[in-house]
């Protein structure tokens, strides 16, 4: 094998294995409106200040569908914590939209929000 | 978030840049290394663990971290091995314990190494009497080397030639292409006989020369960086390839 070939091989699945791990910002991006975690936030937030409750559940069943699609594509780059973080921000707001307690779901809305901006930072 | 699949993704990449780094750091034995590349090595070993199941911290900050352990490692082994000076003042040099038969109080001291200690690795290399060593030395490494003295040595092919055995350290003349001048001195030469023996074997500048020690009988050894090595033994898979 040439020497050269030698040398980058390994330099390529170095290159390789720094780009999976810093691809987050990539991979966050939304592929759709199905799966646009941060609009979908919005949507939650603007039907809970509405207290347009359905609507909200609505959302939220659409924003946990998008969550679970970009944990896949994230989970190689980012921290274990974020992750479990944001779900249980989300699990938390299920909660406060059953009991239909406004200042409850946007407490949630701004910690899941938080989350995601962190997320892979 | 399936952690297996994360654990496993991320073992391959601690696994593989491990691989590809060590390879580059080159082929140091275990038993030569110092006690400071000995916790080099636990330290990376530990990086790389927790790049592997430590999912609570990103992988991308502990692989920077685990380059950059390597990365230094190969820096220092740069250093030293381009710099005698600074190979000398980083790794230390070699302290000799016994000379003659007599142990070196001082020298033993300023290593913090115990008689106990002595014995003990006297014994490993079959000597049970101090009195019978001419020089032993504590390497940085921190093995013993040992020197018996001539009435103590085991018979030799030379012996029975009746060549008398050496009782000094063979020092160092050249060394990577650079004369050492003090162990000129020490050897009672000069620059000019030591340009007399190169050219007399084929040598016309000490750049050439990569090593070049001297023995009690002034004989001189001599490895140039380009070796002229007449029969050349390939362990390559690929010999027709190899770069002569």
């Amino acid at each position: 094998m040439k020497r050269w070939i030698k040398s980058l091989i390994p330099a390529v699945i170095l290159l390789i294995f720094a780009l999976i791990m810093t691809s987050d910002w990539y991979w966050k991006k939304p592929r759709g409106p199905h799966n646009d975690v941060a609009m979908l936030l919005q949507k939650v937030r603007d039907a809970v200040l509405a207290e347009d409750w359905a609507q909200a559940k609505a959302d939220l069943q659409q924003l946990d569908s998008a969550w679970r699609f970009v944990i896949t594509r994230v989970q190689f780059s980012v921290e274990r914590d974020e992750i479990r973080g944001l779900t249980l921000s989300l699990a938390r707001l299920h909660g406060a939209l059953l009991a239909e307690d406004k200042t409850g779901a946007l407490m949630e809305l701004a910690q899941a929000e938080e989350h995601w901006i962190d997320l892979g930072k | 978030m399936n952690e297996s699949l994360v654990t496993v993704v991320r073992g391959v990449i601690a696994f593989l840049t491990l691989l590809i780094l060590t390879r580059v750091l080159g082929k140091q034995q275990i038993a030569q290394l110092d006690f400071f590349e000995y916790v080099l090595g636990i330290t990376i070993g530990s990086i790389a663990s927790s790049l592997t199941i430590d999912l609570s911290i990103k992988a991308f900050p502990q692989w920077v971290g685990l380059v950059t352990w390597i990365v230094a490692v190969m820096l220092f082994q740069h250093v030293t091995i381009r710099w005698r000076a600074a190979a000398k003042y980083i790794n230390g040099e070699p302290t000799i314990v016994i000379m003659d038969g007599k142990i070196m109080e001082k020298s033993m001291r300023s290593l913090r190494y115990t008689v106990a200690d002595l014995l003990a690795q006297l014994r490993q290399k079959d000597v049970f009497d101090p009195a019978q060593v001419a020089y032993a030395m504590v390497e940085t490494s921190g093995q013993l080397s040992v020197l018996l003295k001539p009435g103590f040595q085991p018979v030799t092919r030379n012996d029975l030639n009746m060549a008398g055995p050496a009782e000094i350290v063979n020092p160092e003349l050249i060394y990577n292409g650079v004369i050492i001048e003090p162990n000129l001195q020490r050897a009672g030469v000069d620059r000019v006989w030591l340009k007399q023996q190169l050219q007399g074997q084929g040598v016309h500048d000490e750049g050439e020369v990569f090593l070049a020690t001297i023995d009690a009988h002034k004989q001189l050894y001599i490895d140039v960086f380009q070796d002229r090595v007449a029969s050349f033994v390939d362990i390559d898979d690929e010999p027709q390839k190899r770069v002569k």
